[in-house]
């Protein structure tokens, strides 16, 4: 359980941590142009052209996968958290909360990059060829370990709740031999 | 002794010495999880390499002569092309004995070095809509008809949406369509015709910040299909006299150094994985060997109890096996599934053109794995099993 | 020495000798060191429904003579025979079904499988035997029953005492009805009270079930407890006195 917990905080410090090192950086954005034009594949030769095809409010602005990287953040450090906390933590109760928090913040960390936000739409992109997947992967991760250390938790309240025989029988097992019928003298 | 008690038996024993599972564990998820990656890979490539031969459709491909890697490049991987022959080559090649059609394309490039949220290095693929077979099939498949002017047809990374606009040197066409994926360069590309790239090139004066220059009567390639019973090898060799200044190319020479690349790639990564095999073998046999002795007490009661040497074989196979499952699975699914994720950025730093196998090449690469993870601690296990099992029951109990 | 006086169950029985061993020695062959003759030209037959008690010193041979027996241990020379058939001529399968059918082991060190239940380690023999049938669960609990542990059936071996787990193993021995029952020492790790309790387990095994007893011990004490009562002395048997008169022939000095 507490090697399950070590690998949860570890992999919150990728999920925190790597984004923001693989995100695209701030690129230019249009504004206005023609209505259902998404994108301006191969307009512009270089950059200066891009103001020539934009209009005048074209601004630099963060891309999608800048967002996503902030918001791994949010799920990260509560993430590293609730990982600290299941490694310390002896009561039942509590790792089983905190394997479900757990569990949930990993299933968060792999939709801020595919639905909630989002990523760079462009194959090649570094954030779609690199941030996605780790993010993916890491959350995936997350997840399974999460749910082995919830399923481990419920296993050992049953041994330790039903699992009396055991010590006892030596105890409670009356010796054979004499007292036992038809026994030999 | 029957399967399932065997199996529990097998369970139970592997989970008594936990450490040597995992070990055991461990080895098997390495050998499957570098053997389905290799495979995934190099079928990936070899897959990625066929379909845009496909693609392409020509059994030959005519190209300024010395430009075939340059055009492969292009295709394949994106890199830059300005390699050109002359517009009239292309009545030569069709006039050539064997040439049933010879459809001309022009390549263009949009830019370098885009930003992130448009699509960097756009490869655009201009075709004769007369004499065309690699798009216009599939135009006429699904669209029901060929492309006008200021219509283009995307490949499936192309990130504008269907049926919206696209713009290239302020010239605005409609994406009518995407193709399927090739995992090549094929995939971010765009195919029009040469009339809109003629008149995008004369738009491209007035609106462009630098306008696109097509070469007056030139062309890039040559896309030759062959009459039905001709020999595309002899074709292509009366192409070459034929006509001065042109490499004719068959389809199973084409993309030669990528196959070469992807050949070369295979090559390095069985090494390495005959390495992992043999230093896995070492290890199975040292820890199967420990078990094996061990347990030599034990085995012996067995005996004892009725088990005759084959079933002690079965037992120590199934425990070693039974570990070899788990890992050999995780490893495996941890290679498709890493693979999957990150086939982009391993493609890129390999250098190779990639498309995911299907279902059906993918099962049988992870049965692959498997197998040779079970194959390896199988092996290992069978060697101390069949020293242990033929030894007197009465000698192993005196331990 | 050299052999043995042929030994004989008591005469006139009238039935073929359940165990027969003719002419068999036992000889290990070590490396950098003389070989060790651990059985001399042993005849020896045991008949259906006896209760023989083998003593004899440490290293005198009684653990290889019941190994012999039983088929864990090839003769270097001579032929064994269980029910009439002589284990040595049989390929090892159909020896070791032999073995599964005809013989109950109980040994002398702690031989329970630790990854098993109780219950599991009793079953092990049925497991192993030709057909394994739902009856076996049964039986299996009311031999438990019988040595005294019923309700245990689900522990794990390192839950019991050392005379339990002695107990779990005479069931394991029974569990697949054998004709003849082999015990090496079964009581030399227990304390008095738990050895008595044990020898009684297997007269009254015996008494009731008519199974063959041979029984292996260095405790002179136990002679009484069989039928017939043989000495081993560097690797050669010899009749001592039956039902436990004859002290002048238990070997002095032994435990």
């Amino acid at each position: 359980m507490r090697l399950m917990a070590i690998a949860i905080v570890a992999l919150a410090v990728v999920v925190g941590v790597a984004p923001q090192y693989t995100h695209c950086r701030t690129g230019a954005s249009m504004s206005g142009g023609a209505t259902k034009a998404a994108t301006t594949g191969g307009a512009m030769n270089a950059p200066a052209s891009v103001s020539a095809m934009a209009s005048a409010t074209a601004t630099a602005q963060p891309m999608r996968c800048y967002w996503s990287a902030r918001a791994e953040i949010g799920v990260a450090v509560p993430l590293a958290l609730a990982g600290a906390l299941l490694a310390l933590s002896r009561r039942r109760e509590t790792r089983r909360v905190l394997a479900l928090l757990g569990a949930t913040l990993g299933v968060v960390a792999m939709l801020v990059p595919t639905v909630l936000i989002g990523v760079c739409p462009t194959a090649t992109a570094v954030c779609r060829t690199t941030m996605r997947p780790m993010l993916l992967a890491a959350g995936g991760l997350v997840v399974a370990l999460c749910v082995a250390a919830l399923v481990l938790n419920e296993l050992r309240a049953t041994d330790d709740g039903v699992s009396g025989t055991g010590g006892d029988a030596r105890v409670a097992v009356a010796v054979a031999g004499p007292s036992a019928p038809g026994a030999a003298p | 002794m029957r399967l399932g008690r065997l199996t529990v038996l097998a369970l139970r024993t592997a989970a008594g010495d936990p450490v040597r599972s995992w070990l055991i564990a461990v080895c098997a998820f390495a050998i499957a999880a570098f053997a389905v990656s290799t495979a995934i890979l190099v079928r990936g490539g070899q897959e990625s390499l066929h379909l845009a031969a496909a693609r392409l459709g020509a059994d030959v491909v005519v190209v300024p002569r010395g430009a075939a890697t340059e055009v492969d490049g292009a295709l394949l991987m994106g890199t830059v092309s300005r390699r050109w022959m002359p517009a009239a080559d292309v009545a030569r090649v069709a006039a050539v004995r064997g040439v049933a059609v010879a459809s001309p394309q022009i390549y263009l490039e949009s830019l370098s070095h885009a930003s992130c949220c448009a699509v960097s290095d756009m490869f655009v693929v201009a075709f004769d809509p007369r004499t065309d077979f690699t798009v216009e099939p599939w135009l006429r498949r699904q669209l029901g008809g060929t492309l006008g002017v200021q219509q283009a047809v995307g490949g499936s990374q192309v990130t504008t949406p269907v049926n919206y606009n696209i713009m290239l040197y302020g010239y605005t066409m409609w994406l009518r369509g995407k193709l399927e994926p090739t995992g090549t360069n094929l995939d971010r590309s765009l195919f029009i015709t040469l009339p809109t790239a003629y008149a995008m090139a004369r738009a491209s004066r007035t609106t462009a910040v630098k306008p696109l220059v097509i070469p007056k009567d030139r062309v890039s390639s040559v896309m030759v299909k062959v009459t039905p019973g001709a020999d595309p090898a002899r074709v292509a060799g009366a192409i070459s006299r034929a006509v001065p200044g042109v490499s004719a190319v068959v389809r199973p020479q084409m993309f030669a150094v990528e196959r070469t690349q992807i050949a070369g790639l295979l090559h390095v990564m069985l090494v390495v994985l005959a390495m992992l095999l043999a230093l896995a073998l070492v290890v199975l046999v040292l820890l199967l060997s420990m078990a094996a002795h061990e347990r030599r007490r034990e085995l012996g009661v067995l005996r004892a109890l009725g088990a005759s040497r084959g079933v002690v074989v079965v037992a120590l196979l199934a425990e070693a096996l039974v570990v070899a499952c788990a890992g050999g699975l995780a490893g495996a699914a941890v290679a498709a599934f890493g693979v999957s994720l990150f086939h982009t950025l391993i493609a890129t730093r390999l250098g190779i053109p990639f498309v995911y196998p299907g279902g059906g090449a993918l099962t049988a690469e992870i049965v692959a794995g498997l197998g040779l993870s079970f194959l390896a601690v199988g092996v290992a296990a069978a060697v101390p099993a069949l020293r242990v099992s033929g030894e007197e029951p009465a000698l192993a109990m005196r331990e | 020495m050299s052999g043995s006086d042929e030994v004989q169950p008591p005469a006139g029985n009238g039935r073929e000798p359940l165990v027969s061993l003719a002419g068999v020695s036992k000889v290990y062959e070590a490396p950098r060191s003389l070989p060790v003759a651990a059985l001399r030209e042993i005849d020896l037959e045991v008949a259906a429904g006896e209760f023989v008690v083998v003593t004899g010193r440490s290293a005198a041979g009684k653990t290889t003579l019941l190994n012999v027996i039983a088929g864990l241990s090839r003769p270097t020379a001579g032929a064994v025979r269980i029910g009439g058939t002589d284990l040595w001529r049989l390929p090892d399968r159909r020896r070791s079904r032999l073995r599964n059918a005809t013989v109950g082991f109980v040994f002398q060190f702690p031989s329970l499988l630790p990854s098993l239940t109780v219950l599991q380690n009793v079953l092990l023999p049925l497991s192993l035997g030709p057909a394994e049938s739902s009856a076996g669960n049964e039986h299996a609990l009311a031999l438990l029953d019988m040595v005294g542990l019923g309700g245990v059936e689900r522990s794990h071996p390192r839950r019991l005492s050392a005379g339990q787990q002695q107990r779990v193993v005479i069931a394991r021995a029974l569990v697949n009805r054998p004709r003849l029952l082999l015990a090496d020492e079964p009581t030399s790790n227990l304390d008095e009270q738990t050895e008595a309790e044990i020898m009684g387990l297997l007269e009254r095994i015996h008494g009731e079930t008519g199974t063959t007893v041979v029984l292996v011990t260095h405790a002179a004490d136990l002679v009484g407890r069989g039928t017939r009562h043989l000495v081993m002395t560097d690797g050669a048997v010899r009749p001592a006195a039956t039902l436990g008169r004859g002290c002048e022939d238990t070997p002095r000095g032994i435990s």
